[in-house]
């Protein structure tokens, strides 16, 4: 009786997911509410999560609870700690959730709300949350050891130094992007860059305050700074209103580019405990509680998708966001969300340290996941609850813009200036055109929704402050990425460079600390210029070799996690990590391809240097030394992924040949103490 | 059966038969919030090693920096 309940049920809740979808597929012209968005995702999640997360749990990895878990061997009250699963869900998503699932798939709106949908919920289910689940699992019957160390023992030493590489390059081009989508979210915009510098002495004053003045108490250092953060936040309205301070933070993207270029190399000489930390707890309370805000806001107002399903763009190429057509773009554009190889360096880090029993691996690492994608669907709704017109002005340059035109009127994507004039009033800027990056265009959704959320239940809209709310939730978190991201770059070239001359990979030698800081701080600088010049805006050139470099880093990932399948004597259950690979492959190998060699000068760097080639601009060398970095960049992600591909393919056949045996460097079993009775 | 008997050991801890069960609702809370968001938690350190029979090696002072300290090797993601 049991059994046909749970039958009925489950069998009601596909069939629920599946007439959402039918409805999101079908509907043409007509609009659409997003609860049948949400429908369809949080279906498609729960059957996931129920069945394939259970069988990768079972019969793939074979979680064992009788196996002591790195957390219970090496418990030391401080990183390895045993630590309740729902406690550790919390934390482990508080790590992977950054602005990536925020801003994908505001950029991949371009294409319609369908394409990027789709691929946030059906990804997310066979691909991303199986690679954090996988790397997650590996790392913990590996005493939580990192993906490097993994790739360098299961694959092979190559591989690994490969793997770290890797990583660096991506951080790089990481950083510079998430950087630019700051900038362009503060230029011009003194309310924003007033409420964002005040985040700095908040969180300096939290930093002494929980580590001199009350030590640990990090409850009353983040209260404190949550009050100063809302009165920042409210006193940013009144200094953009006054004459005299106002023009001291309106800056142009330029002169925010070098604020970045400073900020990031000082926070990251600077003692963790004074900058990282207090802003990191900062950012964790906001992203947690606004990611709930804005669930509990959607469903309060279930708004009506204003965008298209499928824009003209999926099919032409020509998007005035960023160049290329639905496939391969819409999968690199989106990366978080769907899958992210960035969160395998989270689920080989800190999270495996925590667990404690191996079946919790599958709601922390795979539930996770689901959760990253939930935010990714919100996101989509924020995005495509803007008239389209509005969209499409405030993501694309003026030039691109005009390229477009066309395309935009007979889709009906026109907009007025008066319109967008009001609207920018509305939000308390002087103007919100050619904001590109994503982060406004979602920060104007996400004031939609909260004010019709906040109208709905009786009070004000209060538009302005719900606008520079999101851009400040947003930004903190970015700066809080860049802030860990080119600390964690120091360290892994202090680590590279040590190796031709140990004294430098010493992290407490000063001299190399200010060396690789700037280093690094230069290296995602400079792409940082790049985009901040860059005619076409830079999303165009950047976010797509940041997608590329994600999704290459999660193909590094699913290699780790087959070769271990395999050598585990699970290879009838390795396609649960080389299919999500093999597509992995396919689509940024295909982009990467398009973006070097394109004959359309929009989407292939070479043919953009080529074009540029009898331009008088003063500016065109300069150019094309930036298309060539780019194309170089871009070869050399695709190569460090084809040399990691090759190393892993010979060690499977090697393996399933038996011309090798298989030899898993796993910790050896010991039981876990916590079983009682058993 | 084990399964049940494990849910509730490992809040526990190994052996002594008491920990985070054994808190107060409103500590019990103020930890869960700290583990979640990753904040140093010097009681939940002293019944660590109370449960695991030695003395603490670290002040609440040198617990706090070293704890600090370990957070900036951690990564956020994108």
């Amino acid at each position: 009786m049991k059994r046909l309940g749970s039958v009925l049920a489950w069998g009601g809740i596909s069939a629920l997911g599946a007439a959402a979808f039918g409805v999101l597929a079908l509907s043409r012209g007509e609009t659409v509410n997003a609860a049948w968005l949400l429908t369809a995702a949080l279906c498609t999640y729960a059957v996931g999560y129920r069945f394939y997360s259970r069988f990768l749990a079972t019969r793939v990895f074979g979680l064992d609870d009788r196996r002591a878990t790195p957390a219970e061997r090496f418990n030391n009250g401080r990183d390895y700690v045993p630590t309740d699963k729902w406690v550790l869900y919390g934390h482990h998503f508080a790590a992977i959730a950054g602005a990536g699932p925020l801003v994908g798939p505001v950029l991949a709106a371009q294409f319609g709300y369908l394409p990027g949908t789709l691929w946030l919920v059906i990804g997310v289910v066979v691909g991303g949350a199986v690679q954090d689940f996988v790397i997650l699992f590996c790392s913990l019957r590996r005493d939580g050891k990192s993906l490097g160390q993994m790739a360098k023992e299961e694959v092979n030493p190559a591989a690994g130094a490969t793997a770290m590489l890797a990583v660096l390059f991506i951080m790089i081009i990481l950083l510079a992007v998430l950087a630019l989508i700051v900038v362009n979210a503060l230029k011009a915009s003194p309310w924003g860059l007033f409420t964002i510098v005040c985040t700095i002495p908040i969180a300096l004053l939290m930093g002494w305050w929980m580590k001199r003045w009350r030590p640990g108490k990090v409850g009353e250092a983040s209260a404190m700074g949550a009050v100063l953060l809302a009165g920042a936040l409210v006193a940013g309205g009144w200094v953009a209103g006054q004459p005299h301070v106002a023009p001291l933070f309106t800056h142009s993207a330029t002169a925010l580019t070098w604020m970045m270029v400073a900020y990031g190399f000082i926070a990251s000489v600077l003692p963790v405990w004074m900058l990282l930390c207090p802003r990191d707890y900062l950012s964790t309370f906001l992203k947690i509680t606004t990611i709930v805000v804005l669930a509990v806001a959607i469903l309060v107002i279930l708004p009506p998708l204003r965008m298209p399903a499928l824009t003209p763009f999926a099919s032409l190429g020509e998007g005035p966001v960023f160049a290329g057509k639905l496939f391969p773009f819409a999968f690199i554009t989106i990366a978080c969300g769907a899958i992210s190889g960035f969160h395998s360096l989270v689920a080989s880090g800190t999270t495996p340290k925590m667990i404690a029993r191996e079946s919790d691996a599958r709601l922390i690492g795979y539930g996770g996941m689901l959760m990253e994608s939930f935010v990714g669907v919100m996101a989509m709704i924020a995005a495509c609850t803007l008239d389209p017109g509005v969209y499409f002005a405030m993501n694309t340059t003026p030039a691109a813009l005009a390229q477009a035109s066309q395309v935009l009127g007979q889709a009906g994507f026109v907009v007025t200036p008066d319109v967008m004039r009001e609207l920018a009033a509305r939000m308390g800027e002087t103007t919100l055109l050619a904001r590109s990056g994503g982060a406004p265009s979602l920060a104007v959704g996400m004031a939609q929704i909260f004010a019709g959320a906040s109208s709905a239940l009786g009070g004000k809209t209060l538009d302005a402050l719900w606008y520079h709310f999101a851009i400040m939730f947003e930004a903190l978190f970015i700066l809080t990425t860049i802030d860990t991201g080119t600390r964690v770059g120091r360290f892994m070239l202090q680590e590279i460079a040590g190796h031709v001359w140990p004294r430098f990979g010493e992290t407490s030698w000063y001299p190399s600390v200010i060396a690789s800081s700037a280093l690094v701080v230069a290296g995602w600088g400079y792409f940082l210029y790049q985009g901040v010049v860059d005619p076409l805006g830079g999303i165009n050139s950047l976010w797509p070799l940041f997608g590329i470099s994600n999704q290459l880093l999660a193909a590094v990932a699913l290699c780790v996690g087959t070769t271990i399948l395999i050598k585990m004597g699970r290879a009838r259950y390795a396609w649960v990590t080389s299919a999500p690979l093999a597509w992995l492959v396919t689509i940024t190998m295909t982009a990467g391809w398009q973006k070097v060699f394109s004959t359309d000068p929009r989407l292939g760097f070479l043919a953009h240097a080529a074009s540029l080639a009898g331009s008088t601009s003063p500016d065109v060398a300069r150019l094309i030394f930036n298309d060539r970095l780019n194309t170089f960049v871009a070869l050399l992600f695709m190569s460090v992924v084809t040399i990691l591909i090759v190393t892993s393919l010979r060690e499977w056949w090697l393996v399933l040949s038996r011309r090798k045996m298989a030899v898993v460097h796993e910790a050896p079993y010991v039981a876990t103490g916590y079983v009682v009775g058993n | 059966m084990w399964r049940r008997d494990m849910s509730w050991g490992t809040e526990r801890e190994r052996g002594n038969g008491k920990g985070e069960r054994a808190l107060p609702f409103p500590a019990r809370i103020a930890r869960v919030v700290r583990r979640m968001i990753g904040a140093p938690d010097y009681e939940a350190y002293l019944d660590h090693c109370r449960t695991a029979g030695h003395p603490p090696t670290l002040g609440e002072r040198e617990y706090v920096a070293e704890f600090f300290a370990s957070k900036g090797d951690g990564v956020r993601c994108c």
